[in-house]
């Protein structure tokens, strides 16, 4: 198998084949996409194929920085079919210049006359013109019949675990400085509202009235039976307030420096901020840094340490409901928590992390945080907070999917509450948020030539807007095995394979997860060999060009921290990177599965691309297999969290010393988590070429420099997935092994 | 010999104490027939400026059971070096250090004038006293700016090492930490919990666990301050710091819908503070001051509830038993009395509102501490500003009038025992060879506790005669008492004033005559009236008056002299002349009288009565008129109708009120204003003369009286109309006898008839 199925420039993404007028138009992959990007006829052909059928979005993808820019309409009124309310959309076919058909339905909608305006372009013309037909991503400025109520303020309710393993942390200090840094540029307007609470075995309330000459810190003790200490002022306006606010950042880290209370009421925590912030909707932010161990919602242990080797993994699943009511709760009132665990042990991120889950809020991870002993982490959690303090935001949100009548979305994957069928409550949606649903085949589509999908996100803007985003996505129908197979989205399917696979574990089991797993890799090729002719088949497995990565991503899978089994995984970590399997937009899934990896000792080599005034290089891709790793050489693996800078012992002397300033190989500093400025090529494309990396995800990723005799040897090579290692086969053995299964 | 009212107001000035009885029947038989019971009026820590500075323990008697205190009425053998002791006949060896005394060289304590001795015990140190502030913040913006400027001159008029806390409530109960720089912390709870003393110390965090501590080395465990530092501070320390806390302190923030009461959570700021005190101070004097601007309406210890459109309770509804929440009001309280009492911690209760605040219920945390209890309509008046500013008023040597801690023990020669205490404090149980088994207000112990006492604190104490009928009077003729009190004086120090005694027996059956003469009829009245309040309070409401008339009726008996059923042949002796008169006032006095009150105005005037001394209490039973005119200078008159004229200025002091009341033809010539005319200087004169006199009283009393100033005509005009005895109103619609002889005084006579209808039952036989 040594054939390399990874073109250098990445893994292409397969593009629907459509006529030339809808390829234009179709929305975005990264946006919107298809695990099959042609639609089997019936259920039957799709069950032949032996491949999943469901949709990932990423409704509210950033896109600042997209090439076509998001068309953004204020219009009295927006078309909509008026029996399935789907928003007019480039795929609708128009049956006279008075008349729309549904794409979905298929009902005759009439056209109101100012349809003919273009609000862009001002004039009056064909409907054609119009943004809606024109974009299949478009967003509309609702008018106010979009409003239950009128639209909400921004409000940040952020809780701080505070109790002595917290300050031990030094995150503190960290998050303090932060926020004081990117205050002004919370999103929001002059309504926003700020607050804070500070907990440990109790809670600390801090009013922030504007008029006050420094802020008053309440302390509430009694958790078992919360309340708030006073009626108002707990949350602030931010203008109003600001050097109040900016007063208690500065001394947040001080007030608690001595604490020695070692408990933590996260759940009386968390039941004051859904009172705090009830009435008016918003977000909770929660750090948190140890198991809560004090009222409502105190938990206990789950982790035997000694079993994470073991075969089968326990207690994924929430140990208590609370926090799923809880969410429930906060979703009702269009309030959303996100969770930011710091810890050092384990922290039940199964039972806690439900808060999240269920309200749309956003879960981050940072193990074994210390400001001091992990500086890498820190460096990440800076830049997590950072971009998650700054990032756009929306407020009250709902999405709903629609899609063509014969199709039927039954599963959902993400954080959301399902309010009904095809609604999901986000109390927030943030631009890093992806989810996924699976699709069936209910009715025969043999009366059409495409499917669409239609997802409608409305929600309010920090600026008090009432805004709805819509994705059209169009997909061809087939009858054809064969174009089904052409048309497969091999990361797609690998997206919503692991999302299926963090339901089957908790509900079934790791082990049948896994075998779930093994079993889709051997169907889908068992399936497509079937097409192809006996004559045609010489020895090795049946992989269809479009799958061809489907194993290796497959066996990715199983060694991944989410559904390895026989390595030591604390569960924490398990149960987050299962998580992550479930929001994740599935480029960024696809690189913590399988990490990108580039020799990069021969930088000066490979072809560059100007971005702005930088010139970055464009190092090609290597599969993840140790044969690729060459004592002469120097690597870089981007794991999406982590970034590694491999040196081999055998590294090219000019290297290490142009771009890690050491004179030779063993003068480079163990644990170096960061690249001198070196004013030499080598050092600048390389580091250009990081920060480039760095610049295309949210948040940040720790780095570390790796020499080949180090220690941290192991976390490199952990990646090298199409390695063997003891309790898991390589690439090579998984694939003997499916084929053995399919010939038995 | 001296006249019997010189040797009891010799007494008195040694020995602040004043008996009923100066000459003691010798049985117990005989006791029980003398009406009034053998009593005194004891003010431990009376000013004594003169006594001499004593800077060593006192020498006790030997005997386990006994343990009296050496005392001028020892018998001293001074070859032998041996002390007898007067109350069991011990005799027991002078201490090492005794070695020199002789008959010329005598140590004070034996020396008679000393009767009243005070030791300061120096090895004892003392922790200076803890003072948390309990705020309402339920108050318009006047009052709350007016009680916050009084605590922070406050801080500066407290000694710079006393402990000063916070805790404000309104709807929530803010527990203050001081000292906090930057930002100002506190501890918030609910005003609808109690919570025990545990939970307030938890959740103060007040006990930590050592566990934690050891994780961050000694080092940090050292910089660690003591816990309940947080909440108490030295006033040095902290004064700026509260200053502004007070400044910044905001109304309570919560809102109070229409036609409702603020929610107001008094019952559960009391019980954090006194579980505050209790878990950080216990035994260590403290005064826990609350600030009340209207009544409890939420939680334990509420009075009344939200609604404004109920009112709270009245005595009439308290007499049809028509309250909702007192009981339990009273129960809480009273609890909280007795936590704080146990642990030597005072409560005062300042309220300052124009409807109650429920002083009715609130009434046992001073009475069972030795607390203030004041009342006013507003904090912003001089009566609250004044007042609060004498709390922390100094003596001639610049030490606070105040002491913490103390308790008195009695000692009784075998002929006595000691049956009760009525006044500012709790038993202590402790039973003895000297406790009675009769009780007379708090009795079966022999010591007292008073969490807080200062120079006019007066206790009245009630004995019994033991000795059988046909015993001998003991040999020397005389009985004996020691009062030993221990207390935490202001300075920090230990201190045991001691005071003995000694009156002389005589037999009842055949020398009445001295018995009688030695009848001390203030003393009496005073003894009485607390009595008599303190069954009012206890059990018997209505029937006081009864048992009052009856009392009366037995002594005019006992002593008056008169044939039988001749009411016009009745005399009293000059020392028991104007006792029945105190009984006719203190019939008709506030105390007994209380439907024109509320019950938090009559739980007020009865604390005062059951606190201040003889002189003070006298004239809260029969206050004082004084006449001013221009016939000559200004003279004290009877309190009567007949002494209001139109050409007079009366000038009336009940200790509560100080009436300024102007005649009719005074108060002419004041509105024209001929004052002001300078060919009238004398009228001028006139009136400011008893404005002056009232500006002494004004400015020496505590609590500040109410300053009334009316005339003729006046609305005001009735605090004095009620008072005067009504001599020339015509009345006479009154049966006597009607109910089987026991006599009932009807309420609106004048002292005249009073006087006749007194003598014709004294002397009747059939009575
Ligand atoms: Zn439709
Ligand atoms: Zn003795």
């Amino acid at each position: 198998n040594e054939k390399n199925l990874l073109p250098p420039e990445g893994l292409e993404v397969v593009k629907p084949r459509l006529n030339n007028e809808f390829k234009k138009v179709n929305c975005q992959p990264d946006v919107f996409r298809c695990t099959l990007t042609a639609i089997p006829q019936t259920s039957s052909l799709l069950n032949k194929a032996r491949l999943p059928l469901g949709i990932l979005i990423h409704p509210f993808k950033d896109l600042s920085n997209a090439v076509e820019q998001l068309p953004v309409i204020q219009s009295s009124v927006i078309v909509r079919c008026r029996s399935c309310r789907t928003y007019i959309n480039p795929f609708v076919f128009f049956v006279d210049s008075r008349r729309w058909k549904c794409n979905l339905c298929y009902r005759v909608n009439e056209l109101p006359d100012e349809f003919a305006y273009d609000p862009v372009t001002k004039t009056y013309g064909e409907p054609q013109r119009r943004p809606e037909i024109k974009s299949s991503t478009i967003e509309f400025i609702a008018p106010s019949d979009y409003m239950l109520r009128p639209p909400q303020p921004a409000v940040y309710l952020f809780l701080l675990d505070v109790s002595f393993n917290a300050v031990e942390t030094g995150y503190l200090n960290i998050f303090c400085n932060m926020l004081m840094e990117e205050l002004d540029k919370l999103p929001g307007d002059s309504r926003t509202q700020i607050g804070f609470i500070a907990y440990d075995r109790a809670l600390h309330f801090f009013n922030l009235a504007e008029g006050l000459s420094q802020p008053q810190m309440l302390t509430v003790s009694d958790i078992d039976d919360i309340f708030l200490p006073c009626p108002d002022n707990l949350l602030v306006n931010l203008q109003e307030s600001k050097e109040l606010v900016l007063d208690l950042l500065g001394q947040i880290p001080v007030l608690f420096e001595d604490n020695l209370e070692t408990g933590s009421a996260l759940g009386s925590a968390l039941q004051a901020a859904h009172k705090l912030v009830g009435p008016v909707g918003g977000r909770v932010t929660i750090m948190q840094t140890v198991l809560p161990t004090a009222g409502p919602g105190a938990l206990q242990s789950r982790e035997d340490a000694s079993l994470r080797m073991g075969k089968n993994v326990t207690n994924l699943g929430p140990a208590t409901d609370f926090y799923k009511k809880l969410a429930l709760e906060c979703s009702a009132q269009q309030v959303a928590v996100d969770l930011f665990m710091l810890n050092g042990q384990y922290t039940d991120i199964a039972t806690i992390s439900c808060v999240s889950k269920y309200s749309g809020g956003s879960v981050y991870h940072f193990p074994l945080f210390h400001a001091a002993k992990n500086p890498a982490l820190t460096e990440k959690y800076e830049a997590d907070l950072r971009r998650y303090l700054t990032r756009k935001i929306g407020f009250e949100a709902v999405m709903r999917i629609r899609c063509t009548k014969g199709l039927s979305i039954h599963t959902f994957h993400g954080n959301f509450f399902v309010r009904s069928t095809d609604l999901l409550s986000l109390p927030n949606v943030n631009p890093d948020a992806g989810f996924g649903m699976q699709m069936s085949i209910e009715d025969s589509l043999v009366d059409t030539n495409t499917v669409c999908f239609q997802a409608a996100l409305l929600y309010t803007s920090s600026k008090g807007e009432r805004r709805i985003r819509v994705h059209t996505l169009c997909l061809p129908v087939t009858n054809q095995l064969s174009d089904i197979y052409a048309g497969a989205d091999q990361q797609a399917i690998i997206g919503l394979l692991a999302k299926m696979g963090v339901d089957r574990s908790v509900t079934s089991s790791l082990p049948d997860a896994r075998e779930a797993m093994i079993n889709a890799a051997m169907d889908s090729l068992a399936s497509f060999g079937n097409t192809i002719p006996p004559a045609q088949r010489i020895g090795s497995l049946p992989i269809c060009f479009t799958l061809r990565m489907l194993p290796t991503f497959i066996l990715a899978l199983l060694k991944s921290k989410a559904f390895r089994v026989g390595m030591n995984t604390p569960l924490d970590d398990r149960v987050f990177a299962m998580q992550q399997c479930k929001s994740l937009p599935v480029g960024q899934l696809i690189k913590t599965l399988y990490p990108d990896l580039y020799p990069i000792h021969g930088i000066q080599s490979f072809d560059t691309e100007k971005k702005g005034d930088i010139v970055v290089p464009k190092p090609p891709r290597l599969h993840l297999s140790s044969a690729n790793i060459d004592r002469t050489g120097v690597y870089l693996l981007d794991a999406l969290d982590s970034i590694y800078l491999y040196v081999g012992s055998a590294a090219p002397q000019d290297f290490i010393q142009e771009v890690l300033d050491a004179p030779n190989f063993t003068s480079i500093p163990d644990g170096m988590i960061d690249l001198p400025e070196l004013e030499n090529e080598k050092s600048e494309l390389v580091r250009n070429f990081i920060t480039d990396l760095l610049d295309n995800r949210p948040g940040g990723a720790c780095f570390y420099v790796i020499r080949d005799d180090s220690k941290r040897r192991l976390q490199f090579f952990e990646h090298m997935v199409e390695d063997r290692s003891e309790s898991s086969m390589s690439l090579y053995e998984f694939l003997q092994h499916l084929q053995k299964q399919i010939k038995s | 010999m001296a006249t019997y009212q010189e040797f009891i107001q010799q007494n008195e000035d040694r020995d602040g104490v004043r008996f009923s009885w100066n000459v003691w029947p010798s049985s117990r038989i005989e006791a029980t027939r003398m009406v009034v019971p053998l009593g005194c009026l004891f003010t431990p820590l009376k000013e004594r400026p003169d006594l001499p500075p004593i800077q060593y323990d006192p020498v006790l008697c030997t005997r386990p059971t006994c343990r009296a205190i050496l005392n001028p009425f020892c018998q001293v053998d001074y070859r032998a070096k041996v002390w007898a002791c007067n109350f069991c006949f011990q005799r027991n060896p002078f201490p090492p250090q005794y070695a020199a005394i002789s008959d010329q060289h005598q140590p004070a304590e034996i020396i008679p004038q000393f009767s009243t001795l005070e030791y300061t015990i120096t090895r004892a140190t003392c922790h200076p006293p803890v003072y948390l502030i309990v705020l309402d913040t339920c108050m318009d913006e006047e009052d709350l700016q007016a009680v916050k400027e009084s605590l922070q001159m406050s801080l500066s008029l407290l000694p710079p090492n006393a402990l000063i806390g916070l805790i404000t409530y309104g709807k929530m109960v803010q527990v203050h930490e001081l000292g906090c720089e930057g930002c100002s912390k506190s501890y918030v709870f609910r005003g609808t919990k109690d919570l025990t003393a545990k939970q307030i110390q938890d959740m103060l965090g007040l006990q930590k666990g050592g566990t934690t501590q050891q994780q961050r080395g000694p080092q940090q465990q050292q910089q660690q301050q003591l816990p309940s530092n947080r909440f108490l501070q030295p006033v040095h320390k902290c004064d700026m710091n509260l200053t502004d806390l007070l400044g910044e302190l905001q109304r309570d923030p919560w809102p109070v819908a229409q036609g409702k009461r603020p929610l107001r959570s008094t019952g559960v700021a009391l019980s954090i503070a006194v579980g505050l005190l209790e878990c950080t101070f216990p035994n260590t004097g403290a005064r826990i001051m609350l600030f009340a601007g209207g009544p409890c309406t939420q939680g334990p210890g509420m009075v009344v509830d939200e609604e404004l459109k109920n009112p709270i309770r009245k005595h009439l509804d308290i007499e049809k038993d028509n309250v909702k929440f007192m009981k339990k009001a009273m129960k809480h309280y009273e609890m909280l009395a007795n936590r704080s009492a146990k642990n030597g911690h005072v409560v005062d209760i300042y309220s300052c509102a124009l409807d109650q605040t429920g002083l009715h219920e609130m009434k046992f945390c001073p009475r069972y501490t030795g607390g203030h209890m004041v009342m006013g309509d507003s904090f912003n008046t001089s009566l609250f500003k004044q007042t609060f500013q004498r709390v922390f008023s100094k003596d001639a040597k610049g030490e606070f009038k105040m002491a913490f801690g103390a308790t008195v023990e009695v000692k009784t020669s075998r002929e006595l025992k000691v049956s009760g205490a009525i006044g500012p404090c709790v038993s202590l149980g402790v039973k003895g060879p000297c406790v009675s088994d009769t009780e007379m207000g708090l009795g079966g112990t022999s010591q007292w506790k008073m969490c807080g006492l200062y120079p006019n604190t007066t206790l009245a104490l009630f004995f019994e005669v033991v000795s059988q009928h046909n015993a001998p009077i003991p040999q020397g003729g005389r009985g004996y008492l020691q009062f030993i009190t221990q207390y935490q004086h202001s300075s920090g120090q230990r201190r045991v004033r001691v005071t003995t005694l000694a009156r002389n027996w005589a037999d009842a059956s055949t020398n009445i005559q001295h018995i009688a003469a030695g009848f001390d009829q203030e003393a009496a009245a005073v003894l009485m009236a607390r009595t008599a309040v303190f069954r009012a309070e206890t059990d018997d409401g209505p029937d006081v008056l009864r048992w009052l008339d009856r009392m009366l009726i037995r002594l005019c008996q006992k002593f008056g002299d008169y044939h039988k059923d001749d009411p016009n042949s009745f005399r009293f002796s000059e020392n028991f002349s104007l006792y029945p008169q105190f009984m006719f006032h203190l019939r008709r006095s506030q105390f007994l009288q209380v439907f024109n009150n509320s019950p938090d105005e009559t739980s007020y005037y009865r604390h005062m009565l059951n606190v201040e001394d003889l002189t003070q209490s006298l004239i809260m039973i029969q206050p004082i008129l004084y006449a001013y005119s221009f016939n000559g200078t200004p003279e004290p008159v009877l309190l009567d109708t007949s002494s209001i004229q139109p050409d007079r200025i009366l000038l009336m002091d009940t200790f509560f009120q100080i009436v300024l009341y102007h005649g009719e033809t005074i108060a002419q010539w004041r509105r024209q204003g001929y004052h002001e005319q300078p060919e009238y200087e004398n009228f001028k004169q006139l009136l400011n003369a008893p404005v002056d006199d009232a500006q002494e009283i004004l400015q020496t009393r505590f609590p500040m009286p109410r300053y009334i100033d009316t005339e003729h005509d006046g609305s005001q005009s009735r605090f004095l109309l009620s008072r005067v005895n009504p001599s020339q109103t015509h009345n006479n619609m009154y049966g006597w006898g009607q109910d089987g002889g026991a006599a009932v005084l009807t309420d609106d006579v004048s002292l005249q008839v009073f006087m006749e209808h007194l003598k014709k039952l004294a002397v009747s036989s059939s009575s």
